[in-house]
């Protein structure tokens, strides 16, 4: 189902309930006359059967569903109410009324609901215990949750800019709470008092079917409990018991639909998608053959973002990658080079599509390979280093673990002690001490983290790296240094790179040959020599000249 | 502050909540308990001594004869000595061994089904999430819609189809009355038997919670760089999934622990009560339908001491699972 389609549903369910609360018990006859014909299945004339004393069960019903309604919806706006108090507006204060009532929310959530509930209940004379009293009851022990969620909302919407700039104006408190904060905030509360109109009508039926609902009140909760005080079950009764059931488990059903369409409309990743089976839709029959030194051939590489509207983002790329080399790939974002570094490991995620070309690795053609080749072949052959390698780290493991999984995996005969031992040299490698092994990746600075990336990719020697903006979030000093380790390590060990960045200086120093991409094209392709002197596309021209040239002078084309 | 001292002195401040709670009730609710009480002592045959008077006016209030501070500290007096005053309903026992008695079947019962129903409901979630866009998206409405089931009438249902009319499980009861409770072969065997249909209720009513938010954390994860560093390692499907994106991805669920385990706590109260199971929540009940004040509020006391003790177990294990909050210096 699609999330229109699941709020649709929800939508038509609860309306349909809220429907035959409202209006039920205005055509429905008097759901307390007594008849003598107790326990009558279901027939014309009694559409729902008859209970114990004859009533009619769908009038106890209509009005049964206006009871609970109308209870959840007391409690709902109650407890919508105290979790803003204490979640927005503590939130909002900040220093020692947040850090208190976050400390009262936090108190109050442990603490369980249904047994206070129970024991306040239990205090409460029965002909004392009003509707109001069991709603303020059921109010107050549910508030908790959605004031913790309010608060965290509150905090982040806080520090905006648009709101810190209404409070330096001098705006008055309660004005920038209700213009600037609460707007931002309806989807949660709307999502927050539809669980609360749902806890509370579970709740209230919990209670009422152990005696303790409020008195002289007609819930789907009370009239569960006579029908389990008439025996409703034992007397194969069904059509007493099962629709009060039923309507509150539908009624919470709708609800919860309605809550996941307003899920998946603020986040998107969540919707249903199709799953599909391949990344690659065609393969070319023939093969480009390689140049001799080459390592890596890109053939007339297509990739397409099927979408509503497909975006072609990598347009017939052809590239070369020889033996040892650097090979930068420039371009300005989003002009398609993370998609081409994705698709030639076969990394690109739907909607993205391989829809022509070929990628080459020595004999092996990589878009042809099965999924068990395709993992054999990852890493050992060509290993990566990511964009903003900060994450790429798993955040819950040291980073032993994660250099292991990689030996694991491709070398399953090696021993622990050899395993140890080469992920220590590996660190060495880059310049980090192996007494880091232990650490998790929060314990290491930017550049650390970093430099454990590229010891990881090292791992299997593997013959090219791609190497993806691997140094743009970092400090210009920390930049250098780990290009010269880059430089050095290939020097030594012999790998290939495609390295990837939009800082084409850079490629300038440190590539053998350029390429330059542009709208998924790559527009120049020759050695970084020529680019500098003689670039023959007015594009490389233009990026060349938004760079201070090395002499100091202006670009000629500063816009 | 260390991670673990705030942790623990965050639990002893709830708990001091959860104990003057105890205290402040009873005093502002109407009508007069302890003359309930002593009225229902009466009838019981219970000698209506000066001194049973104080020791209920101690736990519910003396009416302003006593200063409130005074009766506050008696009362905690009386706690840290684990006394909680007599039972009517079980006169002459005492509120501690009736609910002593009681206790280690809800823990068993409710423990094992949380524990199991947890389980359950994140291997798949992240199974879910995993497969995205195949046949087991239909899980997560369907498991939303069964805990959206008041736990009452589906433990009825299940009462009414499986053992009234199939006759696979015993009606009610923690054990076959026949049995001496003792720990024989023959009566866990029984035990186990009849904890089954409540245990199955508690399972299914709970596990649609975990599963949708192990799922919804799942699909999250699963675009983090981490993954695809992963895949990029060319490390098998089995191994991303539960090393990488559900390692991950079950974080929240473990901190949202404290929400989840009230709700089954809440849930269990009322099974227990359809099925007659000899535990807490049946004795709760008792309490309250007889006015039997004091075992009302030792087992309220007890519930909720099991329920922080369960949420600091799990947070001090978040702590093992997620090294980061060690290290930070700000969580409340």
């Amino acid at each position: 189902m699609t999330w229109s389609g699941k709020l649709r549903a929800g939508l038509g369910l609860a309306g349909l309930i809220v429907g035959f609360g409202l209006l039920g018990p205005l055509l429905t006859g008097d759901p307390a006359t007594i008849r003598d014909i107790g326990l009558t299945p279901p027939d014309g004339e009694h559409f729902l059967g008859t209970t114990l004393t004859g009533q009619d069960v769908l009038a106890q019903l209509a009005h049964a569903t206006r009871g609970s309604l109308w209870i959840g919806v007391l409690v709902g706006v109650m407890a919508t109410v105290l979790s803003g108090i204490f979640g927005i507006a503590g939130a909002y204060a900040g220093g020692v009324v947040d850090e208190a009532f976050s400390l009262f929310s936090n108190v109050m959530l442990v603490i369980p609901g249904l047994p206070l509930v129970i024991v306040v209940a239990g205090f409460v004379p029965a002909d004392r215990r009003g509707t109001w009293t069991i709603a303020l009851v059921l109010a107050i022990t549910g508030w908790a949750a959605a004031a913790r969620v309010l608060r965290a909302q509150t905090l982040s919407l806080r520090n905006r800019d648009y709101v810190a700039a209404a409070r330096v104006s001098g705006e008055r408190t309660w004005r920038v709470i209700c213009v600037e904060i609460l707007p931002n905030l309806l989807p949660v509360l709307a999502s927050q008092f539809v669980f609360a109109v749902v806890l509370a009508i579970l709740s209230e039926a919990g209670l009422s079917f152990l005696g303790l609902g409020a008195a002289n009140s007609s819930t789907l909760g009370t009239m569960l409990y006579y029908a389990q005080n008439g025996f409703a079950l034992q007397r194969q009764a069904w059509w007493w018991f099962v629709p009060p059931g039923l309507v509150i488990a539908l009624f919470g059903g709708a609800l919860a639909l309605i809550n996941f369409s307003i899920d998946e409309i603020v986040n998107p990743r969540l919707r249903d998608r199709a799953r599909r089976e391949r990344d690659v839709v065609a393969l070319d029959a023939e093969i480009a053959p390689a140049e001799p030194d080459a390592v890596l051939t890109v053939r007339n590489l297509n990739v397409v973002y099927q979408a509503a509207t497909p975006v072609h983002a990598v347009k017939d790329v052809s590239l070369t990658l020889r033996r040892g080399e650097i090979l930068g790939l420039a371009g300005e974002s989003g002009c398609g080079k993370t998609t081409l570094a994705y698709a030639i490991n076969r990394l690109h995620r739907p909607p993205a599509e391989v829809t022509s070309g070929s990628v080459r690795f020595e004999n092996v053609d990589v878009l042809a390979l099965g999924p068990q080749e395709l993992r054999e072949f990852r890493w050992v052959k060509l290993s990566m280093v990511f964009q903003g390698a900060m994450n790429s780290l798993n955040p819950v493991t040291p980073i032993q673990a994660q250099l292991q999984d990689v030996l694991r995996t491709h070398r399953p005969d090696m021993s622990i002690v050899d395993r140890n031992a080469r992920c220590a040299e590996v660190l060495r490698l880059v310049g980090v001490d192996p007494a880091r092994l232990g650490a998790y990746p929060h314990e290491l600075s930017g550049g650390m983290r970093q430099r454990v990336m590229i010891a990881m990719a090292l791992l299997l020697d593997p013959q090219v790296m791609i190497m993806d903006e691997p140094t743009t979030a970092l400090d210009v000093l920390v930049q250098r240094e780990i290009l010269n380790e880059i430089k050095r390590l290939r020097d030594e060990l012999g790998f290939a790179v495609i390295f990837i960045t939009h800082d084409l200086p850079l490629l300038l120093e440190l590539s053998d040959r350029i390429a330059v991409m542009r709208d998924g094209e790559v527009v120049e392709h020759a050695t970084a020599e020529e680019i500098y002197l003689r670039p023959q596309h007015p594009y490389t021209r233009q990026l060349l000249a938004s760079f201070p040239s090395l002499t100091g002078e202006a670009g000629a084309l500063t816009r | 502050m260390g991670y673990h001292l705030r942790k623990l002195a965050f639990y002893l401040v709830a708990l001091w909540a959860a104990v003057t709670l105890n205290f402040v009730v009873p005093r502002l609710m109407p009508g007069n308990p302890v003359d309930i009480l002593m009225a229902k002592l009466q009838q019981r045959g219970g000698t209506v001594d000066p001194g049973a008077r104080r020791a209920y006016e101690t736990l519910l209030g003396t009416g302003g004869r006593d200063s409130v501070l005074s009766e506050y500290f008696a009362y905690l007096g009386n706690l840290a000595r684990g006394d909680l005053g007599i039972s009517v309903s079980a006169f002459p026992a005492k509120v501690s061994d009736v609910i002593g008695d009681a206790l280690p079947w809800t823990v068993v019962l409710v423990g094992l089904a949380t524990l199991l129903s947890f389980l359950l409901g994140v291997g798949l979630g992240a199974v879910v999430g995993w497969k995205r866009g195949t046949w087991l998206d239909a899980l997560v409405p369907a498991t939303t819609v069964l805990s959206a089931v008041p736990y009452f009438w589906l433990a009825l249902i299940l009462v009414a189809v499986l053992s009234s009319g199939l006759g696979w499980f015993p009606l009610n009861g923690g054990y076959d009355v026949v049995l001496d409770p003792g720990w024989s072969a023959e009566f866990i065997g029984s035990a186990l038997y009849h904890g089954t249909l409540p245990a199955l209720t508690i399972v299914i009513s709970s596990v649609g919670g975990w599963l949708l938010g192990m799922r919804n954390m799942m699909v999250s994860a699963m675009s983090e760089d981490y993954v695809l560093t992963a895949r990029a390692k060319g490390l098998t499907d089995s191994r991303i999934m539960v090393r990488y994106a559900a390692r991950n991805a079950v974080l929240p669920s473990v901190a949202g622990f404290a929400i989840s385990l009230g709700f089954v706590v809440s849930g269990s109260i009322v099974t227990e009560q359809v099925f007659s199971y000899p535990g807490i929540g049946s004795k709760l009940l008792q309490a309250v339908q007889n006015n039997d004040y004091a075992l009302m509020q030792g087992i309220f006391l007890v519930i909720t001491i099991a329920v922080l003790g369960a949420n600091l177990v799990v947070d001090l294990l978040y702590g093992l699972i997620d090294a980061r909050t060690r290290d930070r210096s700000t969580v409340s």
